[in-house]
């Protein structure tokens, strides 16, 4: 088994007397890309940012490349590795396109090599270059989500999380989004990727968890999570019939 | 420089701070007392600069924090408290008359067209361009710069991106009294008189100043003190001292009429008073 890079165990957490997370345990290989897929209010941003600190878990451990964070503060979190492309993106339209990415290496010393890195970004990315010093308010969308994900890769990530990056994107974006997750990944990025695109996430991901109302309903290997008809009704189309228990039982402990 | 430190409190901290007319205040009487107890004009200005900070610092532990999560009135009624606590102990230790401030830099006058214009005066003007221009540098070009300016953007959007909001805020809270504290020595310079009840006024034209030059915008909060100081001249001038004040807030009350979000500011800024 590889190591981890996060293990989390038994997570829950509430908003007022809303409980959003019951009980959830997730686990991260270093190297691996796992999905967490569910439907609208299942917890999965709520299961992002208890990871990342905004949220304070009523119970459970987060374990991040062998350390116990569960008590850190946001900033120390990241400074370690653990980074978050947010729902919604969260670009910050009073800077300009440079500013941003600069803000997301803001923890950073090695000057030299954040510029290197800018401007591999603006190699991959043309139409970000060439407005780098214009408000990042005058990026559509889709370079709005390539903004945001090179400002987390800025932050010198060991495990990225994504909450719905493909959420607002045309389908050649998307598609485009997704060879990236999948370069960075050969380069030894670990991801943690949500997505209402269930399709698209199970076929780049390893592992995939299925959200429930704030509990795990199914996890194991992602084509064969993918592969499940019953589940594909239930959750990655419309809701046909309820998926039965037995069903659910068979999913969870394929991993293992 | 008043209406700096107001943007600077209001644009980042989304609070009115109410303690930069004491903290104003405080400089000058501090370094009077300093200056007329035979202290060297630099070590005077040290002073009271260390007390301006000090009362920064104190400010953001005992009014902002414990409230940060509460209320947005909480800390301005809190800070307005603390400025009656500031002037109440002024007034205690140094009394409450007028006192005259030493002339530091020798004087010399000049006229332009019929408007008597001071060295010194003109002198600080020119030092509080200098510490604007290099305030909004540093606000532009710095790390710290950049977060702060996310932070006022954003709050929870720079926390996702790692920035420690409890480290910087509370250095945000000195910055601006280290600003408010230059202010009141300037002031104390030019006009060569200092008193407990000094901020007060000061206080209001800042805030004036602010919103005219538009909120959340540095440049523009140094334009509407421009245009307030020109105001001021200009009816002393044409319509006597006594109307100086109807002229100012009679600008302040014209300009909200027809341009409510200020001279350069976007109309969202307007939210956050
Ligand atoms: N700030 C909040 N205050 C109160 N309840 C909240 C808040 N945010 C989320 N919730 C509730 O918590 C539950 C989980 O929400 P969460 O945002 O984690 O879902 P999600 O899986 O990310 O959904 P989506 O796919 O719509 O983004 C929902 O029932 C939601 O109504
Ligand atoms: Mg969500």
């Amino acid at each position: 088994m590889n190591e981890l890079i996060l293990d989390v165990e038994q997570l829950s957490a509430c908003y007022g007397r809303v409980e959003a997370l019951i009980g959830v345990s997730l686990q991260v290989a270093r190297g691996e890309i796992v999905t967490v897929v569910g439907a609208n209010g299942a917890g999965k941003s709520t299961l992002l940012h208890s990871l990342l600190g905004t949220i304070a878990p009523t119970n459970g451990r987060i374990a991040f490349a062998g350390e116990d964070i569960s008590r850190w503060p946001i900033h120390r979190r990241i400074d370690a590795g653990l980074v978050l492309v947010p729902e919604g993106r969260r670009i910050l339209v009073s800077m300009t396109i440079e500013e941003n990415l600069l803000l997301g290496a803001h923890m950073r010393q090695d000057k030299s090599a954040v510029r290197r890195e800018i401007d591999n970004i603006y190699d991959r990315f043309p139409n970000l270059g060439r407005r780098r010093s214009h408000g990042a308010s005058c990026l559509s969308g889709g370079e709005q989500q390539m903004l945001a994900l090179g400002r987390a890769m800025l932050a010198k990530p060991q495990l990225l999380m994504m909450d719905e990056p493909s959420l607002g994107l045309s389908p050649l974006f998307v598609s485009k989004l997704f060879e990236l997750i999948k370069d960075y990944n050969r380069e030894g990025l670990s991801v943690l990727l949500i997505e209402q695109n269930t399709a698209n996430a199970l076929r780049i991901a390893h592992q995939a968890t299925v959200l429930e109302l704030g509990r795990v309903a199914m996890e194991g290997d992602a084509a064969a999570i993918a592969g499940s008809a019953r589940l594909q009704e239930a959750y990655l189309g419309g809701a046909a019939h309820e998926v039965t228990e037995a069903d659910k039982r068979k999913w969870i402990g394929r991993r293992s | 420089m008043v209406a700096v430190a107001f943007t600077l409190a209001i644009g980042v901290l989304n609070f009115l701070n109410f303690s930069i007319p004491g903290i104003f205040m405080i400089a000058g009487m501090v370094s009077w007392a300093a200056l007329k107890s035979g202290q060297h004009w630099l070590f005077a200005f040290g002073v009271a600069l260390t007390a301006s900070a000090a009362v920064g610092v104190a400010v953001y532990f005992l009014t902002y924090r414990p409230s940060s999560d509460s209320d947005p009135e909480v800390p301005l009624v809190s800070s307005l408290g603390f400025l009656v606590l500031l002037e109440n102990l002024i007034v205690l230790w140094l009394g409450s008359d007028q006192q005259s401030y030493p002339a530091l830099i020798a004087d010399f006058n000049f006229r332009v067209g019929s408007i008597i214009v001071g060295g010194a005066q003109l002198l600080s003007l020119a030092l509080s361009l200098a510490f604007v221009f290099a305030l909004s540098l540093s606000l532009r070009f710095t790390n710290l710069g950049r977060q702060v300016r996310a932070i006022a953007e954003s709050r929870r959007t720079a926390s996702i991106l790692g920035v420690n909001v409890g480290s910087v805020v509370p250095r945000v809270f000195v910055l601006s009294a280290l600003f408010t504290g230059a202010g009141g020595i300037l002031f104390a310079i030019s006009y060569l008189q200092v008193s407990s009840s000094m901020g007060e006024s000061i206080g209001f034209k800042g805030i004036s100043a602010m919103i005219i030059g538009g909120m959340g915008n540095i440049w523009g909060a140094v334009a509407g003190g421009l245009l307030i100081g020109l105001v001021e001249i200009l009816s002393t001038q044409f319509l006597g001292a006594d109307f100086v004040n109807i002229g100012v807030y009679g600008l302040l009350l014209a300009l909200l009429i027809i341009k409510p979000e200020g001279l350069f500011g976007m109309a969202a800024a307007r939210e956050k008073l």
